[in-house]
């Protein structure tokens, strides 16, 4: 006989040197600062909060058109727009330490030096649950790509480890050929946890007009249409690394969260579905721990990484 | 001074899903659908917009932003709200297609909204569908109807004009709706199928030059951006202060995505930012826009 499973499931789930009461997080860039969506959500109950990427500098971002909609799916290249770190540390922080919900900041360096200096600051900043690398983002040119290249993130990964004493989220790009040799690099240098992905690269065109449609010609994918590549990702890296994983890429339904944590990922990030339903992660937390009585599990934790391949004969 | 510091959170926001109570034609390509949404409806102002998609669909994926056109009753009560829609790609195309019963997904008020500040003659220049927002704001400067919870200061006019333009008689929509609230309706069209034959902006012209006192004026305007930027010319060279209410493409419309910017001036080194229009606007001073 097997023991009787728990009236509420138990949502609680550890990344490393992690905590956080849930499961359910929100991606970066897809959720704003927080605020603007105080009135629609109720942050509080989060699992995570990851606002908008942040850069040393302020950047003005992309020209429009910075998206374009696409079959069940969202190209854009908003190009990183923010206003700095200065201005996120002295108007988006004090908002956001105030909230319940544990706090993920994004940063992306133009070099290693930048993402040492951005984490240095912010592991001097009270109230934060840990840092989010963005190694992925496909729309900053003119930066080293740090996540399409093993030993350059490595590099990024253990020195950000070494002066930034937050724990280390490292958030990859699919547009490699090899995820899982730059997810083992991020392991090796002591990444608390590993976000899978960001978006895939890729493209729409007017053909009347003989245009690309995205004011940086090319964008990243993101949305229903890439479930099934995050989903891979998250499958192929589970199996090769012990560093727990946090699954992103067309989340929408209860249904796609249970498959991620099946596959392998300790917690997930809605990303693109916070456009199209706003309230879409108080649905998700809702129905959360219906799934889990269903699967039989009596917490979310027991749940990652079950799923049963039968080996081929 | 930043986009950071925006004026106009989704503070307010309502989210809900309600089957269409109608979805008509009312001019050629133009729809006027009718949304039970209560709440939503107590609270919207003229010039802010809802996001609007069909439910669960995957495709079109995103929901659309479209102005307030009208509040609607039942049985005495503030039921929900009326949105006039020109079919033009994948969503509208779609929901030209649905009938009544028809489950959607709408969440708003979003955005600033006009000015409610009182002047003498409320002018109103609209080009083809961006003539949606301007029935409620007519309404509500010449006293016949009251929007917002708590119902905000109403803007009073002792002359609302609305100069509309369209391409073709048969794109005229709702001019008997206008009409009805007592807005002096000016038509031109671009093949002369009805009204003055030629631009919207030879009306505009027409009328402030028969304006007694242009400081008592104020223009409201929503259409293509050219016809925008001619209107904030004009309105610049008459001495008129002028609102525009941006039709920036969204994502979000709520803040978040940073798809909807508009140069907007600051004073930052180059005289510009990016702002977004969703919480900044859709409503700017035309003199802060850089069409
Ligand atoms: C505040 C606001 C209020 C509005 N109110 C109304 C209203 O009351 N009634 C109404 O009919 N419309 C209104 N609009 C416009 C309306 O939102 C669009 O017409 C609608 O989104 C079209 O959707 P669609 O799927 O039918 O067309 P789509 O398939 O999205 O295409 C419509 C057109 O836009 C172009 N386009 C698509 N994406 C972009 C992009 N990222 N950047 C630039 N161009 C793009 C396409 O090429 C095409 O020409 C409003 C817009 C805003 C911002
Ligand atoms: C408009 C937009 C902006 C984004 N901005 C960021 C960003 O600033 N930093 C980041 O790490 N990811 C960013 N992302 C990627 C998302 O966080 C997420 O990884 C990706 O969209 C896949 O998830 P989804 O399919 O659920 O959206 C952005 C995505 C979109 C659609
Ligand atoms: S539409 Fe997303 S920020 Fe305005």
């Amino acid at each position: 006989m097997t023991d009787p499973i728990p009236l509420v499931p138990d949502l609680r789930i550890a990344l490393g040197r992690i905590q956080l009461p849930n499961p359910i997080l929100v991606a970066s860039g897809t959720f704003g600062y927080a605020r603007e969506m105080a009135r629609l959500v109720r942050l509080d109950r989060l699992g995570g909060i990851i606002p908008k990427t942040i850069t040393q500098q302020p950047r003005p971002g992309n020209r429009p058109w910075r998206t374009v909609e696409t079959a069940s799916g969202l190209l854009n290249s908003i190009g990183l727009d923010n206003d700095g770190i200065d201005a996120f540390i002295a108007h988006h922080l004090p908002y956001l330490v105030t909230l319940r919900a544990p706090i993920i900041v994004s940063i992306a360096g133009k070099s290693a030096d930048e993402f040492v200096g951005m984490a240095e600051r912010l592991g001097g900043c009270a109230g934060l649950t840990a840092l989010e690398l963005n190694v992925s983002c496909p729309n900053v040119s003119g930066g080293v790509d740090y996540g399409a290249d093993s030993r350059q993130c490595f590099d990024v990964v253990s020195r950000v480890r070494a002066r930034c004493g937050l724990p280390i989220i490292v958030k990859l790009t699919p547009n490699v050929t090899r995820i899982v040799d730059i997810a083992k690099s991020a392991s090796d240098a002591g990444a608390d946890a590993i976000s899978l992905i960001n978006t895939v690269l890729g493209m729409a065109i007017d053909w009347r007009h003989r245009r690309p449609l995205l004011g940086n010609v090319v964008g990243g994918l993101s949305g229903p249409a890439i479930k099934p590549i995050a989903l891979r990702c998250v499958y192929q890296v589970s199996r090769a690394v012990r560093t727990p994983l946090i699954g992103i890429g067309g989340i929408s339904t209860i249904d796609d969260v249970m498959e991620f944590l099946v596959a392998g990922a300790s917690a997930i990030q809605i990303g693109t579905a916070n456009y199209t339903d706003p309230t879409v992660s108080m649905r998700l937390l809702d129905q959360l721990p219906v799934a889990l009585t269903e699967a039989g599990v009596p917490s979310a934790a027991e749940l990652v990484g079950t799923l049963r391949v039968e080996s081929s004969p | 001074m930043n986009p950071l510091n925006a004026a106009c959170y989704a503070d307010r926001a309502i989210w809900c899903r309600a089957p269409v109570v109608e979805n008509l034609v009312i001019a050629e390509s133009t729809f006027r659908v009718r949304i039970p949404c209560p709440e939503l409806a107590r609270r919207i102002i003229p010039g802010q917009f809802v996001m609007l998609r069909l439910a669960e669909r995957s495709d079109p994926l995103l929901a659309r932003p479209f102005a307030l056109y009208d509040t609607y009753r039942d049985a005495g009560e503030l039921a929900g709200i009326d949105v006039v829609y020109l079919v033009k790609g994948r969503f509208t195309t779609a929901m030209s297609r649905c009938g009544a019963g028809t489950e959607v997904e709408i969440w708003g008020p979003l955005g600033n909204g006009f000015s409610s500040r009182p002047v003498e003659h409320l002018i109103m220049v609209a080009g083809g569908i961006g003539q949606t927002p301007f029935l409620a704001l007519g309404a509500e400067f010449l006293g016949r109807k009251r929007f917002g919870e708590p119902e905000r200061e109403r803007g009073t006019a002792r002359r609302v004009t609305f100069c509309y333009g369209a391409r073709r008689s048969s794109m005229l929509a709702g001019l008997d709706d206008f009409r009805n609230q007592g807005i002096d309706v000016r038509v031109a069209t671009d093949d002369g199928s009805a009204g003055h034959h030629g631009f919207v902006t030879d009306l505009l012209r027409q009328l402030l030059e028969g304006e007694v006192s242009l400081a008592q004026a104020r223009i409201a305007c929503c259409g293509p951006e050219p016809m925008m930027a001619a209107v904030a010319r004009i309105a610049k060279e008459a001495g008129v202060a002028c609102e525009l209410s941006l039709e920036t493409p969204m994502a979000c419309g709520i803040g978040v995505c940073f798809t909807c910017v508009a140069r907007i001036r600051t004073d930052h080194a180059e005289g510009w930012d990016y702002k977004r229009t969703c919480v900044e606007g859709p409503v700017f001073d035309a003199t802060q826009v850089l069409l």
